[in-house]
């Protein structure tokens, strides 16, 4: 039960640091203290639930939010 | 004639003369005949891009410049890679490429086709994009240059259900980018080269399938590839362009066929040609009959691409990996080095799986963003790698044992 | 006002489905191929581009290859799979430096194919070698996007090899050359292309610091994964002015922070150009793999025809086919005569620049094994 709540937990706190801007996972289970293994599985599912995005530099891979994304991809498509 | 009229391009046309296949002719091609296609009642939903393109690259030509902005979107669902994103900065000017995101379709194993598969190909992205093609990119896949972010997913969805929608003998998946697996590939082999030492479509083929979420979820360091070639020649540059690189060789005795040999010694000079070239001197040839010191022989295969109806590989066959090869960045360049000289060919698909993810594991726990596995390894030392992999340290790994005696005894020193 | 009711694309209704990969190679061979696969006995070549093989059943198949300019319209695909129907039962393949195949078993169609390609597509017909006799025709040249579709080139990949190839086709169409002489081009040193162990290599170079424009950066840029981004660390954060700082001493002009932030191109007219490096190789034959070395650190984008470019590999190409001996690739003919007569005889200049002075390949790389030549 507990197990649950803290995964919920430190899935709204992955979210959050996201939300600031797109992320190595690598460093973020750095600055999380959590097991890179175990941040790759929340954040696949956040990927999954549609929270949490790719975005590509097209030789290396970050993750944000959705919302991030989208702001991102809006700032560099205009001129 | 065409009623289609397409911009003025000075510069882009003197591409159009001389003998050499010119892909200015190409662009202008797909944005006369997609616009045509479009009058005709074809559907298509990206007009104007291969005459967008024409515009942007005659402005490049003119200001010796690029007008691409990098995306990072790949917009796909469940995927992580297999779309570069391209912005035009000239999105004004040119609103037909203001987008024009590239998307890399997996090959099949050593590039062979049944056209009924391409032309579903070109049915689809006919519609969905630019009508803009490379056969291939560098890395292998097979390039559809240019598409906007809402209609990746529906071209996706095109090659997802290219055998339903578009009468392809199968479907086509994306391939790699970023920090994945990026898509394997591997030469002709055994379809069609007698040289090839184990089956490099099928080892490239079982690869890509069993690392599909490798290769479309990034969570690496920093991209790795694999390639196959099926011979020491190394057709598909593996040595110096992947990670992984699986080279075909042998163990026993170069195969002779005697009586061949006195056919090509009609025609060539077997002595300057083949025995002379021989790098360790291995060969001698009396006029009657080759003789190879297989003890002596590196398996540099000269004098089989020199006569390849009279010498053969050996029988005991299997393969040589090599890992860490990569371009120069950031490092410096790297020809990948001997990680394991030799893995018979019936063991080899699986030894290297089992090799492949001890390294991804080891690599996606130590590797710093952006290190390619040969320069971790620099880092680390081989000594930790051959921890890793399992391996005995050989000879065969090195040109020479190290120089200086600062070695680094952490066993005695824990 | 009433919205039309869009009608859905099939493609846009059907139900997502990943990782299926590619289709399974078996299904992409003609039968001759799929029937003798792993059982060829020898190769002979009839003339150039075209490679007959035997297989231990006896089954002949001819191999006709042509050479592309890899950026293909679909309706030029079109056109080669026409090309595949008539001649080749529907079956081709493409090599992996960008030409087509297509597989014959009739000889007297080889005429007429190679005449219909030239006509309805102008592919030249070539790219092989014969390595009985040592004669070696020159291979397509791999390349990049360029200004077709990359951010960071410093220069045109497509153009540059259009001009080159004018300027050597009778190299491929025809086997002139001593040895195996393989080219390539990338636009940036990122080098997808991987030029770093080719024969001879154009890479396209930036050589001055990007350009920071605070307010494009401000604007597009995040500011952290920016800084992030640069290999050298010569990027750091100015929160003051939200913007970034960059040490210009450290910077080599990698475009990475391009990638990550608009704001700051890296791209420059007047700057940018090309470097060719020779004498890389890669297989095993005779001498062992090798990486390219710089011999021009710098060449002026000129387009559209690369003329100094252009010119530099003709004469690097041409002395060397001239000098080298049967099966003496680049890199074994300069070992044979040293880079002394290689700058003498090509007269090209030897600079400063062609000094290594970058310190990040470590020392020890030098005494590993790059080859799979090696006594058991
Ligand atoms: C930080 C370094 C790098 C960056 C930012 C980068 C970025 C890119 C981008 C954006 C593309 C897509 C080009 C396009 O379609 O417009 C690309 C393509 C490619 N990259 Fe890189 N790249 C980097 C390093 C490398 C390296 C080191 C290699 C090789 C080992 C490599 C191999 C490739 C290949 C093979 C392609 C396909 C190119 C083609 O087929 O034209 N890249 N890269
Ligand atoms: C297949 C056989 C050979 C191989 C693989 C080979 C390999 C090499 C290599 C890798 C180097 C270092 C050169 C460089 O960094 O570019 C070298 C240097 C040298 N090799 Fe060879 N070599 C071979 C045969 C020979 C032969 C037959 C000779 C002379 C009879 C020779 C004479 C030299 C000399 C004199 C140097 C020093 C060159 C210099 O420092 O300027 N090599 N060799
Ligand atoms: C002054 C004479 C020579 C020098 C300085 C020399 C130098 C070298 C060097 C530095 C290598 C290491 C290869 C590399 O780093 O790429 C090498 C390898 C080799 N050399 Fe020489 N070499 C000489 C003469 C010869 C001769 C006379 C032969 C045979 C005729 C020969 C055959 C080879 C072979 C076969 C290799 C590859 C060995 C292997 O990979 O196991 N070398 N040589
Ligand atoms: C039976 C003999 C051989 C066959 C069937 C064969 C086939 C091929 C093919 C089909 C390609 C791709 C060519 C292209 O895309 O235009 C290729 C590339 C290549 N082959 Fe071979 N080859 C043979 C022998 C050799 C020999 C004798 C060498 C070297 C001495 C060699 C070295 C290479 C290299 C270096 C590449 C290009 C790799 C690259 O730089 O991308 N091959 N070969
Ligand atoms: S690498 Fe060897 S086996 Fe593969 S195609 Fe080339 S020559 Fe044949
Ligand atoms: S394969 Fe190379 S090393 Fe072996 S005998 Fe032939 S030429 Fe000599
Ligand atoms: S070589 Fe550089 S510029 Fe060219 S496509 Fe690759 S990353 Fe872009
Ligand atoms: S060009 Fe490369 S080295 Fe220079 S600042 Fe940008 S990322 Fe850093």
């Amino acid at each position: 039960m507990t197990e649950e709540v803290n995964k919920e937990e430190l899935k709204q706190k992955v979210l959050e640091y996201l939300a600031k801007k797109p992320w190595q996972v690598r460093d973020l289970a750095k600055v999380l203290r959590v097991k890179k293994r175990e941040l790759d599985k929340i954040v696949q599912e956040l990927i999954n639930e549609g929270k949490a995005a790719y975005w590509s530099s097209g030789s290396t891979t970050y993750v944000t939010t959705k919302d991030k994304l989208e702001e991102m991809e809006k700032k560099r498509s205009g001129t | 004639m065409t009623d289609v009229e397409l911009p003025e391009t000075p510069l882009l046309d003197e591409l159009e003369k001389g003998p050499w296949p010119s892909f200015v002719k190409e662009i202008k091609r797909a944005a006369i005949e997609q616009e045509k296609a479009m009058k005709a009642g074809k559907k298509i939903k990206l007009p104007g891009a291969a005459k967008g393109l024409l515009k942007v690259l005659e402005l490049a030509y003119k200001e010796k410049r690029t007008h691409w902005k990098h995306g990072g979107i790949v917009a796909v669902v469940g995927y992580g890679g297999g779309v570069i994103g391209r912005y035009c900065d000239l999105e004004d000017k040119v609103p037909e490429v203001w987008h024009f995101h590239t998307m890399r379709i997996n090959m099949p194993s050593g590039w062979f086709y049944q056209t009924k598969a391409l032309r579903a190909i070109c049915d689809a992205w006919e519609k969905w994009g630019s009508g803009l093609t490379n056969f291939h990119g560098s890395t292998g896949d097979i390039i559809l240059l240019g598409t906007r972010t809402e209609y990746l997913q529906p071209m996706a969805n095109a090659l997802a259900y290219l055998d339903k929608l578009y009468g392809s003998p199968a479907p086509f998946d994306i391939g790699g980018s970023g920090s994945d697996l990026r898509t394997p590939s591997a030469c002709m082999g055994p379809a069609l080269c007698e040289f090839a030492c184990y089956d490099t479509l099928k080892a490239c083929y079982e690869f890509t399938m069993r690392y599909q979420n490798e290769l479309h979820r990034p969570m690496w360091p920093y991209k790795f590839k694999i390639k196959c070639s099926g011979c020491p020649n190394d057709c598909v540059a593996a040595k110096a362009r992947s990670d992984f690189a699986i080279i075909g060789t042998w163990k026993d005795e170069i195969q002779i066929d005697q009586e061949a040999v006195k056919e090509y010694a009609k025609v060539i000079d077997i002595e300057k040609q083949v025995v002379k070239k021989c790098p360790t001197g291995a060969m001698s040839w009396d006029g009657k009959e080759l003789k190879i010191d297989n003890r002596e022989c590196i398996r540099c295969m000269h004098c089989i691409n020199v006569m390849p109806k009279a010498l053969k590989p050996g029988k005991e066959r299997g393969a040589t990996i090599l890992i860490g090869g990569k371009a120069p960045f950031v490092d410096g360049a790297i020809i990948g080095w001997v990680a394991i000289p030799f893995i018979p060919e019936n063991e080899l698909i699986e030894k290297c799986c089992e090799v492949l993810e001890a390294i991804w594991e080891w690599w996606d726990e130590e590797g710093k963003f952006r290190e390619r596995v040969g320069e971790l390894i620099w880092r680390k030392g081989m000594d930790e790698f051959l921890k890793v992999i399992n391996q005995k340290a050989d000879v065969r790994m090195v040109y020479a044992p190290r120089n200086n005696p600062f070695i680094f005894w952490r066993e005695l020193n824990q | 006002m009433v919205a039309q009711e869009v009608e859905k694309e099939p493609e846009e209704t059907v139900e997502i489905k990943t990782d299926f990969g590619p289709p399974h190679y078996e299904i992409m061979l003609h039968p001759i191929i799929k029937k003798n696969y792993g059982k060829w006995k020898y190769h002979e070549v009839v003339r150039p581009g075209v490679i007959k093989r035997v297989a231990e059943s006896g089954d002949v198949l001819y191999v006709v290859r042509f050479g592309s300019p890899r950026l293909l319209s679909v309706y030029t695909v079109r056109d080669i799979c026409d090309i595949a129907d008539k001649y080749s039962d529907g079956y081709l393949r493409f090599t992996s430096r960008h030409n087509v195949e297509f597989f014959l078993t009739d000889p007297d169609k080889i005429e007429p194919l190679i005449q219909e390609v030239q006509e309805k597509l102008g592919f030249p017909c070539g790219g092989t070698w014969d390595a009985t006799k040592g004669e070696y025709g020159l291979s397509n040249i791999v390349h990049t996007q360029g200004w077709v579709h990359c951010h960071t080139p410093a220069t045109d990949a497509s153009g540059i090899v259009k001009s080159v190839m004018d300027e050597l086709y009778d190299y491929f169409t025809d086997h002139k050359l001593p040895a195996l002489c393989r080219i390539s081009l990338a636009c940036c040193a990122n080098m997808c292309g991987a030029v770093h162990a080719s024969d001879i290599s154009m890479v396209g170079v930036h050589r001055k610091i990007p350009k920071i424009d605070d307010d494009a950066v401000r604007r597009t840029c995040e500011i952290p994964s920016t800084v992030a981004a640069c290999p050298t660390g010569a990027l750091k954060p100015d929160m003051k002015r939200k913007t970034v700082i960059l040490d210009k001493d450290k910077c080599m002009y990698c475009g990475n922070c391009y990638t990550m932030c608009p704001g700051m191109p890296i791209f420059d007219p007047e700057n940018d150009g090309v470097a060719v490096l020779v004498a890389g190789k890669i297989s095993d034959a005779r001498y062992p793999p090798q990486l390219s070395k710089v011999v021009v650190p710098w060449l002026p984008n000129n387009p559209p025809r690369w003329p100094e470019v252009v010119q530099t590999v003709k004469k690097i190409l041409e002395t060397w086919a001239t000098h080298a001996e049967k099966y003496e690739r680049i890199a074994e003919w300069v070992h044979r005569i040293g880079w002394e007569r290689f700058f003498e005889l090509t007269g090209l200049e030897f600079t400063e620049k062609l000094i290594d002075d970058y310190k990040r390949t470590p020392y020890i790389y030098a005494s590993y094994r790059t080859s799979a030549a090696f006594r058991w």
